[in-house]
């Protein structure tokens, strides 16, 4: 019991302070979830909001392989995405592999499916008397369409906010593509899962105030974009 | 006058139910005309027809005798109105800046707040939908109309989901819209509307007929 108490204390004394190696897992963490979020919202907004806006033949089983995408184990993406950017794979002369950029698209192919489907379910939800409402005000298809997206802000926003959550707290991929290397690649959970086994408590329970301290203001986020959505 | 609707059998169909049995019927341009009948008998529908936001299943809707779509001469207030999660301005508005139209919007807001009874807009003007009452949404739904300066106002049912007061706003607004040379058609069940309105009545049912 005394090794986890003095745990707790050594991670407040490493917080206080705030070494180079914390800092840099924070870093680390926070601009390979900043790349990765940027390039799943840009490349599943809209496909999403097609898929929940648009009907279409096929959009039926579109939307059945992306939610069945959301399950997709970690530790698979990270195999995938390393085999492709490994130096002997398609992608493997851009030397991505073990770099934030690398993981970066791992943490991306984890978050899509969840901006591609919760963004098409948000359209989905949507009353559809808003479709008519901006019809009968006159809105052609692409004023429709706009408005409709923009109508939807706050669950899109949330869809991020719930991304940026999976993301974040994610070890498969960054361990996988990131290789945990240190002033680096080492992200606060791969230092978390290497402080832990080397038994260095104080440091993993360190970074993990901090990854509950962002996965609470993520929470916070949340929380706030719901109140808003609900009150407008 | 000149006709500004003419339906020849028009009809509509959803999937294999008939929502509106064959019709045809004239309505003439500066006419009111309240269309009746039992819940279930096409009302709506035919108002979505008559707005050009549904294409009809089978038969003909003439505008001025043309076959073109004049979405935009033509206003429908929904009988339970969607306002936008944005400020009441915004939306009352939002069908002027559809038409990129940007000038003068505060007082064709404050204008058109008051027809629909609203003694002080600027209170208003910030509010979202949540922060209004039902009866006030319906104003503000139909101010949003009214902005448009349309020649042809639909009206689904305005004041079957409003206080005394609201009915009241609405249908003193409806009226000095007629009296401005706007056609009006509304479907209801609100006799004083439709005495108010001067309206010719058309009953829709199983067999449709003009009292």
């Amino acid at each position: 019991m005394e090794y986890l108490i003095n745990g707790w204390f050594g991670a407040l004394a490493l917080l206080a302070d705030m070494d180079d190696a914390t800092l840099s897992a924070i870093h680390a963490t926070l601009l390979s979830t900043l790349y990765a979020m940027t390039a799943a919202f840009l490349l599943g907004l809209v496909p999403g909001f097609i898929l929940g806006y648009c009907d279409f033949p096929g959009r039926r089983a579109l939307r059945l392989i992306s939610d069945t995408l959301l399950a997709f184990p970690t530790v698979l993406i990270g195999l995938i995405v390393y085999a492709f950017i490994t130096a002997r794979g398609p992608l493997g002369e851009y030397e991505l592999l073990f770099t934030l950029p690398g993981m970066a698209i791992g943490q991306a192919v984890l978050a899509l499916p969840i901006v591609i489907s919760w963004t098409a379910q948000a359209v989905e939800n949507l009353d559809p008397r808003c479709r008519e409402t901006l019809l009968t005000l006159g809105a052609n298809a692409r004023q429709t369409a706009l408005l409709t997206l923009w109508e939807c802000r706050f669950a899109i926003g949330m869809v991020c906010v719930t991304a940026f959550g999976r993301v974040i707290t994610e070890v498969g991929v960054a361990m996988m593509l990131g290789g945990n290397i240190r002033y680096s690649t080492r992200t606060m959970t791969t230092a978390i899962a290497l402080e832990t086994s080397k038994g260095d408590f104080a440091q993993g329970i360190a970074l993990g105030l901090v990854l509950l301290f962002m996965a609470f203001l993520v929470n916070l986020a949340l929380a706030f974009l719901r109140r808003r959505g609900a009150r407008a | 006058m000149s006709a500004v609707y003419e339906a020849r059998d028009l009809e509509q169909r959803y999937q294999q139910r008939t929502a509106l049995p064959k019709i045809s019927l004239v309505i003439e341009s500066g006419e009111a005309v309240a269309l009746t009948g039992p819940n279930g008998c096409g009302k709506s529908t035919l108002l979505r027809l008559l707005a050009f936001i549904e294409r009809p299943f089978s038969g003909e809707l003439l505008y001025y005798g043309d076959r073109s779509n004049p979405r935009r001469e033509v206003s429908l207030l929904l009988q339970d109105p969607y306002l936008l999660r944005a400020s009441v301005f915004y939306n009352v508005t939002l069908g002027l800046r559809l038409r990129h139209r940007r000038e003068q919007l505060e007082s064709i807001y404050e204008r058109c707040m008051r027809a629909v009874g609203f003694a002080d807009p600027r209170s208003f003007a910030a509010r979202g939908p949540n922060a209004l009452s039902g009866g006030e949404r319906q104003r503000v739904a139909l101010a949003a109309r009214l902005a448009l300066n349309p020649r042809v106002l639909l009206l689904d049912e305005p004041t079957s989901n409003v206080d005394a007061a609201s009915a009241r706003a609405i249908a003193e607004a409806v009226t000095q819209c007629r009296r401005d040379g706007v056609t009006v058609v509304c479907s209801t069940h609100d006799p004083a509307l439709i005495d108010a309105l001067q309206a010719r009545e058309i009953r829709l049912g199983r067999r449709w007929d003009e009292i």
